[in-house]
């Protein structure tokens, strides 16, 4: 869920919307999103009220204030918000799919249908048919419900929720058969992710306590070579204990099976910073920064690694970027303000 | 100048250098690292919307110091919790025990485990009827210190007198009640002793098999010993937000439920396995209830279990059960989340003469809602605006029309398991407030956060509620476990003139608690149904003459479904008094209150 809203954010970002901001704009919009990367919705909401204060009519705060007004369960705010959005950037099918889970979040069902439904077969989500064919059963259409949660259990495969609710849906129909079946699906990824939790937990408390040997063992549980998002966890979970040599290996196998996770690419990227290894951190970086070129932590420690790199001319206007993201990092200003002043010197 | 670039540079980028490994953070991904204690889901609360201001009538006061109920209920250590046991406390229960028509009280109690603590037992108190209540726990032969979790109460013997079943840790014990103000205990020779350590928690009467008597559920918890789990602050993984707390339920090990048959001659008879109860995956089953939640007229068990999936046991009417909980839609939330069942209440909050369910959770949680929409049931939390409030861990909790208006209202109470996180945390406080939704009707709740008087606002550690008319004044007062604190009694005063009627059952074909029976009263173009139980809120034992809130009506038509199966209706039965109604003869008792 959090990728898939943090997702949506880039994409909604990379809206042609008017390219002459404030500094301070984009610095809050940078420390916004960052914070709502590492959910803190409350602080983040603060960022965005503050870029929308610098700039009420920037349509990416207004989206970014919006979204994250939703995750803080301030619905109603949230919905004026994305009314923001239309009135100042028109129509977006971004916005007809939040502001359809809000109508399906205020029992709205017919309006929820109408909007996620005209978004549907593009969708900007890939959980827009669930919430659909959610909206389809609140109303009481089981037949249309089953029909598009059928296919977000095709789009979102291992998400408990849909199965839970596919199942739950065919033993509102009578279909016996198809409910045990989805109920044995819930149960099987329901179980895994909750079995996922616990090894995390194990892996973290052995790498806190244990032996390195031993806790390889009990963090090799959150080894699947086959799932990206454990993989990225497992690599993270060793890069939080410092382990950053053990975090390699399931962090490029990552993003080998998944290109576009920005997560992925960005703790692999850090990893080989860790490690000393700029520039095989550089290439893994600027991937990251291409996926979400408005997160700080990925275009800084770009811009570090270029540095240290000693490409400092390539460094400079990362790091201008970074800085412009987060105008009150100190000592980001104080590099650049060295670079710049060894240019002029040169 | 070439040389003082490169020293610049080295000493700058070994400066960013630290900078960065000291500040720089990982992206993460979405599998949360959740504390391995109960689920808590971080569920943000929703927006309150604007009051109705619409005024409610019901004003409470904890009266429970002048009425006599001073002394505190001990549960572990006053200012921690070391362990889980220590942490779920108990279960009371209103009780007739001298059949005199006024409410007794039983409070449970729990011990330390340094050692004995004086005064510390279960308490027995009769009522004066003047308010007040004497202490007659010794007279009763009912003193006992221990770790005492929860109550039933029921006439298992069908001699017309309510007898006592308690669960705890580590052995449960059956009271019969010898009619003459004294119990003696008779688990052993009723069979219900068990070997080795268990710590029992729900308890219900029920009688499954429609023989006319009482037999016993009896949910489990944990498999609990002292010196197999490790205390506060020994096991990192055990902490919430980061602060060191006891252990579990998860990465415990749970416990299945059991069901004794009763034999009709004093003596019970384990039948978990025949019946199908002991072959369910075990859950952290905390409160149990049993009502005909399906309306076939055979009892059926509902469970809530902590962090694991709630279980409900379909009743197929030849002895033996199947669970259901996640067909029924009972088991997890909408999401498909299990949560921190603590306590169940039963009743009919939308009135279209169904059992509807309410089920409490842990702090950063909604309470569930689930509407009985015949064979199914609809998790209807948010859309009912239950989702503004996930502040607190919520225990004992009632489906009962506290304002007479005929629309029944909710109410719970609160409080933390982990003394230690308030002083870390202070947006966690150990003592917390109780909470009460009013019905607005329509399947819409609001809740009133000071206007029900101020007893809804005092903070304490609550656990176990029971719900019930003490003071015979046309209303229901609430009784409350607090942990470490004396009780409180809950008196309520309604005003407005609304008008309610309470409802008295005496089996003789069913059992004669007529524990099981549903009556569904019809009154100003309103269908409330409501369950005879012998088990409610959080492990806790409720008054079983039914109250109806009747609003602006006068009259009600009432309809029963006894246990047996038999039904039967009374019409017109006049508002503001109750009546007892004997199975097979109609209103055989009226009794006009003074209010």
């Amino acid at each position: 869920m959090i990728r898939t809203l943090a997702s949506l954010l880039l994409i909604a970002a990379g809206i042609c919307w008017a390219q002459t901001q404030q500094p301070s704009v984009e610095a809050h919009l940078g420390r916004g999103t960052q914070l709502m990367q590492d959910r803190l919705f409350e602080a983040a909401a603060t960022e965005f009220e503050q870029a929308l204060t610098a700039n009420p009519t920037d349509p990416r705060a207004h989206f970014q204030f919006a979204a994250c007004l939703l995750a803080l369960g301030r619905n109603d705010e949230a919905r004026s918000q994305f009314e923001q959005v239309r009135k100042l950037a028109g129509e977006s099918r971004y916005v007809t799919y939040y502001l359809g889970r809000l109508d399906l979040l205020s029992n709205d069902y017919a309006s929820a249908i109408k909007r996620l439904g005209s978004v549907a077969d593009d969708p900007p989500a890939p959980d827009t048919a669930f919430y659909l064919g959610v909206a389809n059963i609140s109303s009481g259409d089981v037949p249309t419900g089953i029909k598009w949660l059928e296919r977000a259990a095709k789009l979102l495969p291992r998400d408990y929720r849909v199965h839970y609710r596919l199942a739950r849906a065919y033993t509102s129909a009578g279909r016996d058969q198809d409910a045990d079946r989805e109920f044995t699906l819930y149960t099987q990824f329901r179980d895994a992710h909750k079995t996922t939790e616990k090894d995390a937990r194990d892996c973290t408390a052995a790498l806190q306590t244990g032996p390195p040997a031993a806790a390889r063992e009990v963090c090799h549980r959150v080894f699947d070579p086959n799932d990206p998002e454990k993989l990225t966890l497992l690599g993270q979970l060793f890069g939080d204990a410092g382990a950053f040599e053990d975090a390699l290996d399931p962090l490029k196998r990552a993003v080998q099976l998944d290109p576009k996770s920005f997560e992925a690419w960005h703790n692999l990227g850090l990893t080989y910073f860790r490690l000393q290894r700029y520039a095989e951190a550089r290439a893994r970086l600027e991937t990251a920064v291409n996926l979400r070129p408005e997160f700080y932590g990925s275009v800084v420690l770009l811009g570090a690694t270029l540095y240290m790199l000693g490409d400092d001319a390539a460094a400079l206007p990362v790091l201008e970027h970074a800085h412009r993201l987060n105008p009150a990092d100190a000592q980001t200003a104080d590099v650049l303000g060295k670079l710049r002043a060894g240019r002029q010197k040169k | 100048m070439l040389s003082c670039i490169i020293v610049l540079n080295a000493m700058t980028r070994r400066e960013f250098l630290a900078f960065l490994a000291a500040g720089t953070a990982v992206a993460r991904v979405s599998h949360a690292q959740e504390s391995s204690g109960m689920a808590s889901r971080g569920v943000k609360p929703q927006p309150r919307g604007k009051p109705s201001g619409l005024p409610f009538h019901a004003r409470f006061t904890d009266v429970a110091a002048s009425a006599g109920l001073r002394t505190p209920v001990i549960y572990g250590p006053p200012d921690r919790m070391d362990y889980i046991l220590e942490s779920m406390g108990c279960g009371v229960a209103f009780l007739d025990y001298d059949n005199d028509g006024w409410l007794d009280i039983f409070l449970l109690s729990g011990t330390r485990r340094e050692g004995p603590v004086e005064g510390a037992s279960n308490r027995l108190y009769k009522n004066n009827r003047d308010g007040t209540f004497t202490d007659m726990t010794a007279k009763a032969g009912l003193l006992r210190q221990g770790w005492a979790c929860g109550v039933t109460v029921g006439d298992y013997n069908n001699d017309g007198r309510d007898d006592i079943f308690i669960t705890g840790w580590p052995q449960n014990i059956l009271y019969r009640n010898n009619g003459d103000g004294t119990f003696t205990d008779v688990t052993a020779a009723a069979g219900l002793l068990h070997s080795g350590n268990r710590w029992g928690t729900g308890c219900t009467w029920v009688d499954y098999d429609r023989d006319g008597r009482l037999d016993l559920f009896v949910s489990n918890y944990l498999v609990f010993d002292f010196e197999k789990i490790p205390p506060t602050g020994k096991d990192p993984r055990c902490n919430f937000k980061g602060v060191p707390v006891n252990c579990g339920p998860r990465g415990l090990v749970p416990e299945r439920p059991m069901l004794y048959h009763n034999n009709g001659d004093g003596t019970f008879t384990d039948v978990s396995a025949h019946s199908g109860i002991g072959a369910v995956t075990p859950g952290f089953g905390l409160t149990a209830v049993a009502a005909d939640l399906d309306g076939d007229g055979w009892q059926d068990i509902y469970v809530a279990c902590d962090s694991t999936p709630s279980l409900l046991f379909h009743n197929r009417g030849d002895g033996t059960f199947v669970e259901q909980g996640m067909q029924s839609g009972l088991a997890v939330n909408e999401d498909g989340n299990e949560q921190a069942g603590m306590g169940i209440a039963i009743g009919d909050f939308d009135l279209d003469g169904r059992l509807d369910v309410l089920k409490t959770h842990f702090s950063e949680d909604t309470a569930a809602l689930y509407r009985n929409a015949g064979r199914l049931f609809d998790d209807v939390t948010l859309r009912s605006g239950l989702g503004v409030e996930t502040r607190y861990v919520s225990w004992g909790n009632g489906i009962n029309d506290l304002d007479n208006d005929g629309l029944p209202d909710l109410f719970w109470v609160t409080g933390s398991t982990f003394p230690e996180v308030e002083r870390k945390h202070p947006e966690f406080p150990h003592k917390t407030p109780r909470v009460l939704f009013r019905n607005l009707g329509g399947g819409r709740f609001e809740e009133l956060l000071d206007a029900a008087g101020p007893a809804i606002t005092e903070a304490h550690a609550s656990r176990g509620v029971a719900f019930g008319d003490f003071d015979n004044d046309g209303d229901l007062d609430i009784l409350i476990m607090n942990i470490n604190e004396p009780p409180s009694l809950l008196r309520n005063d309604v005003s407005g003139g609304a008008h309610w009627l309470k409802v008295k059952l005496v089996g003789t074909r069913s059992n004669a608690s007529a524990i099981g029976a549903v009556v569904t009263a019809v009154y100003g173009g309103r269908r409330q149904a409501q369950a005879v139980m012998a088990s409610s809120g959080y492990i806790s034992s409720g008054d079983r003459r039914l109250h109806f809130g009747l609003g602006e009506a006068s009259t009600a038509d009432l309809e029963i479904a006894w246990p047996s199966g038999a039904r039967e209706q009374v019409k017109g039965v006049q508002s503001d008094q109750l009546v007892t109604v004997k199975e097979g003869t109609g209103v055989v008792d009226r009794k006009r209150f003074s209010s």
